[in-house]
C-alpha cells in the first residue's frame, strides 16, 4: 500500500500538538482544563476563515479566467472549511458551558454569525449538488462563495462591534499577544499543524474532484 | 481552580474524531472513483 506523505505528516503534527497541549502545557489559573479547548478551537476558526477566504479568491479568479481547476479548488476548500467550522461550533459550546454556565447564547453575535457562515457554505455544497450543468454550477457557486466570505470580517470584528460574552482576540490584534510564552508556543504549533491538515485535506479533496471529473468525461465519451 | 478537564477531553476527542472520519471519507471516495475509471 502506498502511503501519502502529506496526510501522514499532518496527522503526526496534529497528534503531537494535542499531546503537547494536553500534557506539556500549563493549566490556566482561572479556567482550569477547559481553557485547553483554545488550542483546537481557535486554530479551527483560523483555518475556516482561511478556507473560505481562499474559496472567494479562487471563485473571483474563476469568474474571470473560467479555469475549471479554480472551481475544483474552491469546491475542495469550501468542503474542508465546513469541516473546520463544524469543529469550531462543537468545541465552542464545550468551552462555554463550564466558563459561562451556558452552552450557547442566541443573542451573542459572534456565535450566531459563525453559525450563519457555516449555513452559507453548507448551502454552497448543496447548491453544487443541485445544478447538473458543470459550467452553471461553477458560476453560481463562485458567486455564493464570494458573497459568503464577506461575512468573515464581520464574524472577526463582531466582538468589537457588539456586546458579547465571547472573548476578544488575544493573538489576532494590533497589540502583542497576551499569553505566557509556553502557551503561546503551543498555540503557534497548533496553528501550524491544523493549517498543514487543511492543506492535506484540500489536496486530497482536489485530487478526488479531478479523478471524479475525469471519470465523468470518460463515461460521456463512452456513451 | 475549577475542575473542568473533562470538557477539554471531550472536545479533543470530538475534534480528532471529526478530522479522522473526514480523512477516511476522502480516502473512500477516491477509492470508489478510481474503481469506476
Amino acid at each position: 500500500m502506498k502511503i501519502s506523505w502529506l496526510p501522514t505528516v499532518a496527522a503526526v503534527a496534529v497528534i503531537g500538538t494535542v499531546i503537547r497541549a494536553a500534557y506539556f502545557t500549563p493549566l490556566e489559573a482561572l479556567q482550569g482544563g477547559a481553557q485547553k479547548i483554545f488550542y483546537i478551537h481557535v486554530p479551527a476558526a483560523w483555518v475556516a476563515f482561511l478556507a473560505f477566504g481562499l474559496v472567494a479568491i479562487a471563485s473571483g479568479v474563476y469568474l474571470w479566467l473560467r479555469d475549471p481547476r479554480l472551481d475544483r479548488f474552491a469546491e475542495s476548500s469550501a468542503e474542508v472549511g465546513v469541516i473546520f467550522t463544524t469543529v469550531v461550533l462543537i468545541t465552542g459550546p464545550l468551552w462555554a458551558k463550564p466558563i459561562w454556565g451556558a452552552w450557547w447564547a442566541w443573542w451573542d453575535v459572534r456565535l450566531v454569525s459563525t453559525l450563519f457562515l457555516w449555513f452559507i457554505y453548507v448551502a454552497y455544497i448543496v447548491l453544487r449538488g443541485a445544478v447538473e450543468s458543470a459550467e452553471l454550477r461553477a458560476r453560481y457557486s463562485a458567486v455564493l462563495g464570494i458573497l459568503g466570505a464577506l461575512l468573515i470580517p464581520f464574524v472577526h470584528l463582531s466582538v468589537y462591534l457588539f456586546a458579547t460574552m465571547h472573548p476578544k482576540p488575544i493573538i489576532g490584534k494590533p497589540d502583542r499577544p497576551s499569553l505566557p510564552n509556553e502557551m503561546l508556543l503551543t498555540f503557534l504549533i497548533a496553528l501550524f499543524s491544523f493549517t498543514l491538515l487543511y492543506v492535506a485535506f484540500v489536496r486530497s479533496r482536489y485530487q478526488y474532484a479531478e479523478e471524479r471529473d475525469a471519470a465523468a468525461t470518460k463515461a460521456d465519451f463512452d456513451a | 481552580m475549577p475542575e473542568t478537564s473533562s470538557y477539554y477531553h471531550i472536545a479533543y476527542a470530538i475534534a480528532l474524531g471529526i478530522y479522522a472520519v473526514y480523512g477516511l471519507s476522502l480516502h473512500i471516495r477516491r477509492k470508489r472513483v478510481r474503481a469506476k475509471r
